[in-house]
């Protein structure tokens, strides 16, 4: 997305900008429209505009209470909408003087317009398009300054071609909204007539038919001259290092690609359609004058679940493609390397001690000590000091298996020596020292 | 005179075409005109292809309405009739065919309008005992997800026996084909009759096949 486009968005996001126009709404600025347009008025004053609402709601809600207070509201939602702008700049010194957007008039504008592309119409604007485009050249030829290139090459291709090109794109669209109202004409005419309207849709579906016929042809032809004309301005502009025109070129050109692809594809759709509709008024319409036959297949559907019955078709299953057979390949089996797993036998000395620390426990307990801070002194002095701490830890638990320790719920915590404190126990029948 | 396009049956499978369409055809998929190449090939080598399809015991249909399908009359090729789904929401499909509203969008209608219809026409009820066969008690969002499941089943087999075309998630084009499940109703003699020619004539069976049933269980 275009960083223009992105930042559009998020201004409109940020300021909560939106439309909400009711019908009335709608309709009275199409009514202030038209009466700028036959009076050649460039603004309204205010009672001429409450005096228009008035007439509006006469109109489209007759009987309708106190339309002046309606026409207040009214202004109000249209100007804070941006659709009516007040243009005097006097304040509240007197009534004041109001005139349309253009946001407004481009509405308008979309209910108002009936352009849609005619051979006349695509032909005078291909033609002006292709007078203007062999001026470009004639002046891409004599012109060497970047001025000159901006003056009489961007500066056309941007306003004068660029204008032309999107007069016949809006066409092209007003062409195809009338294409879907022939499309919806030809439906409401089969369901209001049946039968009596075989030769009215046919006729319609032929005049646009040759419509688009007659406008591809024109355009095809006329936008290859187009597309040959700005390729020769194009080549002037690379050989004079104009890289402004040559990006003008290329945005006309995609422009010119587009009005082309649109004959085209409208061409196709329209074809598929045509040929759809009057398949249906040969088999359907001519066939079932008095649409006897949907009433049939209606009744037929509302008993199907009373009376079934099952359509029969062909249902072979898929053809099995076998795998190619390949010739057999030994694989050999997936192996570890082999090692040897016994791991050289190495001489290691007995860990001695703690068979000695038990040993310590026993004699100590047997001297029949009555604290575990105690039996812990005893044994500690006889361990280095690093081991003292992991010594404690296996002293209590040979002290608890051996000689069945009490404890207060408030254990004292006693000093043993290597400043460690432990919690102490006491040992039931023995002495202390 | 105009020359035949195929002389001989040989020239009519050695035609790039024939492959996938006979495959197309052996599945049960019926040929409009909306698939211009292969109905032109079959119109070309009709004569050659009924005598070729007889000998598997099916019969090369050509419809008056612009379409071509394959009908079997023996065991030699597999046949399928269609399940209850697909012929439920086939007849609604054929009655908004003839109908003037969709000629406004060029045969193309929503799965959305479709649903609408079938519930209008059939009715929800009948529509939940017909595609919950087997179901004497049901919850009613559950049976209500099966049916949803089963419209969604059958468009998709229609799809595929060439019916409708997809166009997106949303939307179908009807096809000249649908008209086969107006056959019924479509002849001077009244519908028990022209259903009984239907049945002998092997279009069309009376219930669905053990086969059917179990391919929808399996389903």
């Amino acid at each position: 997305m275009a960083t223009d486009s992105v930042r559009l968005i998020a201004s409109l996001h940020r300021n909560g900008i939106s439309l909400d126009l009711k019908t009335v709404d709608l309709c009275f600025l199409v009514a202030l429209y038209t009466r700028a347009k036959d009076k050649a008025l460039t603004c309204f004053e205010e009672d001429v505009i409450v005096d228009v609402f008035e007439q509006v709601c006469e109109l489209v809600e007759p009987g309708a209470e106190n339309p002046r207070k309606r026409a207040t509201h009214a202004i109000q939602r249209l100007r804070e909408q941006r659709l009516l702008s007040r243009v005097d700049g006097v304040g509240i010194m007197r009534a004041g003087e109001y005139a349309l957007t253009s946001l407004a008039a481009a509405i308008i504008d979309f209910f108002m317009q009936d352009e849609t592309l005619t051979r006349e119409s695509l032909t005078l604007l291909t033609k002006t398009l292709l007078a203007s485009l062999s001026e470009i050249k004639a002046a891409a030829r004599n012109t060497t300054t970047p001025d000159e290139w901006r003056s009489s090459v961007v500066s056309p291709l941007r306003v004068t071609v660029g204008d032309l090109v999107a007069g016949i794109e809006r066409r092209q669209r007003g062409l195809d909204a009338q294409q879907e109202e022939v499309q919806r004409r030809i439906a409401e005419l089969l369901q209001a007539d049946w039968f009596a309207a075989v030769d009215q849709c046919q006729a319609l579906l032929d005049d646009t038919t040759a419509t688009l016929a007659e406008l591809n042809a024109v355009l095809l032809h006329d936008t290859n001259q187009m597309q040959g004309l700005l390729q020769d301005v194009e080549h002037l502009a690379t050989a004079r290092g104009a890289t402004d025109a040559e990006e003008a070129i290329r945005r006309v050109s995609e422009q010119v690609d587009r009005v082309a692809a649109w004959g085209s594809t409208r061409q196709r759709a329209w074809s598929e359609y045509y040929q759809y509709v009057h398949r249906f008024l040969r088999d359907v319409v001519r066939l079932d004058p008095g649409r006897a036959l949907s009433e049939r297949l209606r009744s037929q559907l509302v008993g199907w679940v009373e009376n079934p019955f099952f359509l029969v078709s062909a249902g072979a299953n898929s053809i099995r493609l076998l795998r190619e057979v390949d010739a057999r390949v030994h694989r050999p089996p997936v192996v570890r390397p082999k090692s040897d797993r016994e791991a050289p036998l190495e001489e290691v000395f007995p860990d001695l001690e703690p068979m000695e620390l038990e040993e310590r426990v026993h004699e100590a307990l047997a001297r029949a000590l009555r604290t575990l801070a105690a039996v812990v002194a005893e044994v500690l002095p006889h361990l280095p000091a690093q081991r003292r701490f992991v010594a404690i830890g296996r002293i209590a638990a040979r002290v608890a298996t051996d000689a069945n320790p009490r404890s207060a719920r408030q254990r004292p915590w006693v000093q043993v020596p290597g400043e460690i404190q432990i919690e102490d126990w006491e040992l039931p029948g023995g002495n202390n020292r | 005179m105009k020359e035949a396009p195929f002389a001989r049956l040989e020239d009519v499978i050695r035609d790039p075409l024939f492959p996938e369409l006979d495959v197309a055809l052996r599945q049960g998929r019926h040929i409009d005109r909306d698939e211009a190449d292969r109905y032109a090939f079959l119109l070309d080598a009709q004569t050659h292809l009924e005598i070729f399809y007889r000998r598997y015991g099916c019969e090369l249909m050509h419809a008056s309405d612009g379409y071509f399908y394959l009908l079997p009359r023996g065991d030699q090729l597999g046949r399928r009739h269609l399940t209850a789904g697909e012929m439920l929401v086939g007849q609604v499909l054929a009655l908004m065919y003839l109908e003037p509203s969709a000629v406004q969008a060029g045969g193309a209608v929503g799965t959305a309008q479709l649903v609408a219809r079938l519930v209008g026409l059939v009715g929800e009820r009948e529509l939940i005992r017909a595609l919950n066969p087997r179901r004497k008690k049901y919850d009613e969002r559950v049976a209500q997800e099966t049916v949803r499941l089963e419209i969604g089943k059958a468009l998709r087999g229609l799809w595929r026996l060439g019916f409708v075309e997809q166009l997106d998630d949303e939307r179908l084009r009807l096809r000249a084909p649908l008209l086969r499940f107006a056959e019924p109703v479509r002849g001077v003699e009244d519908r028990v009759t022209t259903l009984e020619r239907l049945l002998s004539e092997g279009k069309a069976a009376q219930a669905p096949s053990v086969d059917d049933e179990e391919t929808e269980d399996e389903s």
